[in-house]
């Protein structure tokens, strides 16, 4: 107990010229993972796990919620659903975009320093690191994009370009194309919530700009950590199962 | 009076709160190899003028050269300015990682011997029945220079360091995982939660952050180590562009006695780039399906 003392002075004789304090461990509590548009309780896509994998029901996170899709667009997004056991990305355990890791069941670190903000998230080890420097134009699509940030009085506000069209937004087949530009807003509401809103902008899948916000919440156990969910190994029988060599 | 008192106690409260800064953009690429060459034995720092020798000959070949490959058909690494030739590299005198006269890991014991003997044997004539006998690197499971410790690979050898209070998280560019230490000197894990990373927990010594990591597993041996390996690692800022990092090893089961490696790191201009390494393992599939259709033809 003692030596955290220190810590505290430290940090309140750095806290007037400092910005919110965003470090910490944090977590959504919804099921927008299942569906980020308002839902009633389902059947999960495996009869098998009953219960256990069934979709739990969930209000949504989608601002108005409809999501504004263009006809084709929508088109896809029912045939997505239709084969989310083999399109959804979260099955092959690759990294999940932005902004579906902020909202998915596993907790995310943040580390924040001056020039740059790493988020941490637990899920497949996948990781982003926001520029607070000048802004830079993305060098390359990447599967958790590039983000510039900056602060606007109380909230971060990042700026999300360079994303691949590979991701998606939850296990319903919500997606987005290589177009998408997502600006988020990290706002502290208490010391131990803080506000999420992502704007989407993405006019090769939607006829306008639509938003989502959730609430996320700290993890306050003393103990609490990231542990490893490196789930690469877990889809390796799923995907490569069957070239393994028959046995005679 | 109060004023003065309050001065000092401002002045050493600063003192207090800086924590020393290990940010930036780094590199661990080297030319210096972990093990001391034989004919170097007995030598463990170069000359200013062997080293700058030494580096010339190490740059002066190509990567499959330097890594040891007898394959005739491999990765064009200049072509996309991976090779170590064409990276900023830290300068040392150190003729090994290794320190002290011997400069070489010590040797396995019997049973670390019988446990990597064990392992080769288990996976000979099997190399390509699944997935479960490939390397964990062509898995994209883990990278085989990952650690801790962390080691420099053929390439990309980068890492950045972003410190919150309480807290120093290192990403290294391959493959993407960030290591976040507490840096309370918090107990480790329970013995029974085992990670590939183990579980690293971190103080500061003065300037040098102390980084103690157990509970690893037994699925990535470094250098034919046991779940038991106990690793401590040493970060200490030298100056702006230059970073001492060094690390102990210690595993009886595996070897008679610890044993410590030093390496320079040196600031490089960035950014990391994202390494999505399952994301784009083709080389696995098409690994797996070319001993398919070769036993097919048979």
């Amino acid at each position: 107990m003692l030596r955290l003392v220190p810590l505290l002075l430290c940090s309140l004789a750095s806290a007037q010229t400092a910005h919110p304090d965003l470090n910490g461990i944090w977590q959504a509590m919804n099921t927008a993972n299942w569906d980020i548009r308002g839902h009633a309780a389902g059947p999960g896509p495996l009869a098998q796990l009953g219960a256990a994998f069934a979709v739990p029901p969930g209000l949504g996170i989608v601002e108005g919620g409809e999501l504004p899709y263009l006809p084709e667009a929508a088109a896809k997004q029912k045939e997505n659903f239709a084969h989310r056991l083999e399109r959804d990305p979260e099955i092959k355990c690759y990294m999940p975009g932005v902004p579906r890791a902020t909202y998915m069941p596993y907790p995310f670190q943040i580390v924040q320093s001056q020039k740059s903000i790493l988020i941490s998230y637990e899920f497949a080890s996948a990781v982003r690191t926001i520029n607070m420097e000048t802004a830079k134009k993305a060098p390359i699509d990447s599967w958790m994009g590039w983000s510039n940030g900056h602060w606007e009085g109380e909230t971060l506000v990042v700026d999300v370009t360079g994303l691949n069209d590979q991701t998606w937004f939850d296990r319903a087949g919500n997606f987005h194309s290589d177009a998408v530009h997502i600006v988020e807003r990290y706002t502290i509401r208490s010391p131990e919530t803080m506000s999420y809103e992502a704007t989407i902008d993405d006019p090769k899948v939607f006829s306008r700009p639509w938003k989502m916000s959730m609430v996320l919440y700290r993890d306050v156990d003393p103990h609490a950590q990231l542990l490893e969910f490196k789930c690469v190994e877990f889809v390796e029988e799923l995907m490569y199962g069957p070239l393994r060599k028959k046995s005679k | 009076m109060a004023r003065g008192i309050g001065v000092l106690i401002g002045l050493s409260a600063a003192a207090f709160c800086q924590t020393p800064n290990l940010e930036g953009i780094w590199t661990n690429a080297t030319v210096v190899p972990l093990e001391r060459p034989a004919n170097l034995k007995g030598k463990e720092f170069y000359t200013p003028e062997e080293a700058g020798e030494n580096a010339k000959k190490v740059l002066g070949i190509t990567s499959w050269e330097r890594l040891g490959s007898q394959a005739d058909v491999h990765y064009n690494m200049s072509q996309y300015g991976l090779d170590l030739s064409q990276v900023k590299i830290a300068s040392t005198l150190r003729t090994s990682m290794i320190v002290g006269p011997d400069g070489r890991i010590p040797p396995l014991t019997s049973e670390a011997q019988k446990r990597a003997a064990d392992r080769a044997a288990a996976n000979r004539g099997h190399q390509f029945d699944s997935y479960e006998n490939r390397p964990l690197q062509e898995r994209c499971l883990i990278y085989s220079t990952e650690g801790p410790p962390m080691m420099p690979g053929a390439y990309n050898s980068n890492l950045q360091i972003i410190q919150s209070p309480g807290y120093v998280a290192i990403l290294q560019e391959m493959i993407h995982s960030a290591r976040i230490i507490p840096t309370d000197a918090s107990p480790h894990l329970a013995a029974n939660i085992r990670q590939w990373f183990g579980d690293s927990r971190g103080h500061w010594e003065g300037d040098t952050l102390v980084v103690d990591t157990t509970n690893f597993t037994d699925k990535n041996p470094f250098h034919g180590s046991s779940k038991d390996l106990h690793l401590i690692e040493k970060f200490r800022r030298l100056d702006a562009h230059t970073m001492l990092y060094e690390f102990t090893a210690d595993d009886p089961s595996t070897w008679a006695r610890p044993w410590t490696a030093q390496m320079t790191w040196t600031t490089v201009e960035g950014p990391l780039f994202e390494f999505a390494c399952h994301e784009g393992n083709l080389g696995l599939p098409n690994t797996l399906s070319g001993a398919r259709a070769a036993e097919r033809a048979k």
